[in-house]
């Protein structure tokens, strides 16, 4: 009797000892702005107000509420977040779920796919924050209109982006689909984001191609099967969002996005800078992206 | 009289079963002893309760039994089908510094289970769907082929990943970190097996980055060994997307001592695309206070950038669990976020009071 009352004892004082040991273990976030990243130099730190330009909201909204999900390389349908992926992949660029409606059509709240997901009268899935839970209510009617608002304005992207971005070379974010990833079904087209607007004058048809390969021990002794006609675009709403619609849906096979190497025009910025690109091949091509599509039947 | 032959029946019950593999919610399976399968229809935990877990949600579970009206209730409708739901409902208040408190009444969740046995022991299928809030939403479904209480099965379909402990809490770091809860279920296989202490899963999935767009895959596995007292269990993931390959590795554990259960889990997340390594911790109580009342306790830990320097958060939970009669359960609930001074989020606290029925 005694050794079980010590026994009970014991246990309730592990447990209260245990749960407190892993206390006082949060940061004091020295060093550190409002969402937990470290500080830039002459940085304040704190948070600008809510307002309806693409800062504020990737600040106040996309980071510290979104990206807690929407991050890397686990980010639900592909969609991240982060300060430094969102704007290209929301603005003109077509919803998974939906892809009749894009993410985010400048001008055009209503028909803009992250309005609908917000206000919880979306097509498919569940209202964001995923299930609104207790402790990430959904976002206010207000806060959704600072949204809609950026949208109305046309949805113009960050100027402090952009300041940034002058100083660096014109060069690819992100490749979707990439990386000699298998792809279920044919993709109806294929995206490419640049980290600032691009001359859409020096794009057209000529511009990229897409080659299906049978792929050699190295890229000099790859054989191109098929060059498959496509459609190159810059989306009229962002143009840092290239498009690239085959003009046929894609067999199984291997395949790569290639830029043309004798295109009168070639991929560059407002400014004229070209495109920053690795060595290209013999033949003055360089590959972008190599992607796989395994069609199930 | 009557309760002393419903016991019986249980007692005889809980020994037929535990010649086999069974569990249930976490804390309850800690302190049972017992495995998934022992409660639920699915062989992971979670959702649809099956016999056992009728009998034990009318007869254990509560502070007081219900005599007669219930006898005959198993959930099932006939020898094949059996239906099954979960409806929560709160009240909650949201305080976060510098800004407006925020009360409300919500419906969290009502969800509805169905199981169609067709070939008994051997091949069914099960559905999980959510009827609210926000319209229909399904969670899972599924066939399954195989004994899910001994020996290997296949399931196909789309189901939740088993990964760490399924915790009732969606909201908690160590579901967060990992994106895997039961809010976020995936389409692909998952081989099973089942045998003695041992539980084992292998799924093939797309993948939450991939849910549409069919580009890359996901891998999980998982590891169980469950004795009366204690278990333990090892969990890998591999997500690999168009953003970048996505790597998790978690081990958890439960261990009984006197009335309380003990629940552990540490995981580690590393995401390529972003070059930066997460942690995140648990370590949860249930101290069984008297026959229907639960107290829980938690401390929780995540650091969300391993190489950026005081930026951990920790959380701690009490929630009082009150099961009165069968099938109803009322929790009231305080939780503390603990952040970086400078977030407002960071730093909120919740006080709810919840009602939660399920048959």
């Amino acid at each position: 009797m005694a050794s079980r009352y010590f026994f009970r004892s014991t246990s309730r004082t592990s447990l209260v000892l245990a749960l407190l040991s892993v206390a006082a273990c949060a940061g004091n976030g020295q060093g550190l702005d409002a969402n937990g990243q470290p500080l830039a130099a002459g940085s304040s730190g704190s948070l600008p107000p809510l307002s309806a330009d693409f800062a504020s909201i990737q600040a106040n909204i996309f980071t510290p509420i979104c990206s807690v999900c929407h991050i890397g390389g686990g980010a639900p349908e592909g969609l991240r977040l982060d300060a430094a992926d969102s704007f290209n992949l929301l603005v003109g660029v077509p919803s998974t779920e939906v892809p009749s409606l894009m993410r985010v059509k400048p001008g055009d709240p209503a028909n803009s796919y992250i309005i609908q997901k917000l206000e919880g009268h979306a097509a498919v899935g569940a209202q964001m924050p995923f299930g609104c839970p207790s402790t990430q209510p959904c976002l206010t009617p207000t806060t959704i209109a600072f949204i809609a608002q950026w949208i109305t304005d046309g949805a113009p992207p960050p100027a402090a982006a952009a300041t940034v971005h002058a100083a660096a070379p014109l060069a690819v974010t992100a490749i979707v689909p990439d990386d000699a990833e298998p792809v279920s079904e044919s993709p109806p087209q294929i995206m490419v984001a640049f980290n600032r607007d691009l001359d859409v004058t020096q794009i057209d048809s000529r511009s990229m191609h897409i080659e299906k390969i049978v792929p050699g021990e190295s890229s000099a002794s790859t054989l191109v099967s098929e060059v498959v006609p496509a459609r190159v675009s810059v989306s009229s709403s962002n143009l840092r969002a290239l498009m690239v619609w085959p003009s046929r849906p894609l067999v199984s096979g291997h395949y790569r996005l290639v830029i043309n190497a004798g295109a009168p025009t070639q991929v560059s910025d407002m400014q004229g800078n070209a495109l920053a690109l690795g060595a290209p091949s013999e033949s003055g091509e360089s590959v972008i992206s190599n992607f796989d599509v395994e069609v199930r039947p | 009289m009557i309760q002393r032959l419903t016991l019986a029946a249980l007692l005889a019950l809980v020994a037929l079963l535990r010649a086999v593999p069974a569990e249930a919610e976490p804390y309850l399976a800690v302190m049972t002893g017992y495995k998934c399968d022992v409660c639920h229809i699915n062989p992971t935990g979670g959702g649809m309760r099956n016999d056992f877990g009728v009998t034990y949600a009318k007869v254990l579970l509560p502070a007081e039994t219900v005599d007669n009206v219930l006898d005959s209730w198993t959930g099932k409708i006939t020898d094949r089908l059996r239906f099954g739901g979960d409806l929560r409902t709160d009240w909650s208040r949201d305080t976060t510094p510098n800004t407006p408190s925020q009360q409300a009444f919500a419906l969290e969740q009502f969800r509805v289970y169905g199981d169609f046995t067709i070939i008994p022991e051997k091949l069914g299928i099960y559905v999980d769907e959510q009827i609210a809030p926000n319209g229909s939403t399904n969670e899972e479904a599924y066939v399954r082929y195989g004994n899910t209480n001994e020996g290997l099965y296949l399931k196909a379909g789309q189901f939740y990943l088993p990964f760490g402990w399924r915790l009732q809490d969606q909201t908690a770091f160590v579901r967060e970190v990992t994106g895997i809860s039961m809010t976020t279920p995936d389409k692909g296989i998952e081989l099973g097996y089942e045998h003695s202490a041992w539980s084992a899963q292998f799924d093939v999935t797309n993948g939450s980055a991939n849910a549409t767009t069919g580009s890359g895959y996901q891998i999980v596995s998982q590891v169980v060994y469950t004795k009366s007292l204690w278990r333990l269990g090892l969990a890998g993931s591999d997500e690999v997307s168009s953003a970048g390959d996505r790597r998790m590795t978690g081990l958890f554990a439960g261990l009984r001592t006197g009335p309380i259960a003990w629940l552990a889990e540490g995981d580690l997340v590393h995401d390529d695309s972003l070059e930066r390594s997460e942690v995140a911790g648990l370590l949860e109580a249930d101290w069984r206070v008297l026959k229907g009342h639960n107290l829980k306790l938690t401390a929780e830990y995540m650091d969300p950038d391993r190489a950026v320097r005081n930026n951990q958060q920790t959380r701690y939970s009490f929630v009082y669990e009150y099961t009165p009669i069968p099938f109803l359960q009322l929790r009231a609930g305080y939780r503390h976020y603990f952040g970086i001074p400078q977030s407002n989020s960071q730093n909120q606290q919740l006080t709810f009071f919840e009602l939660h029925g399920y048959y």
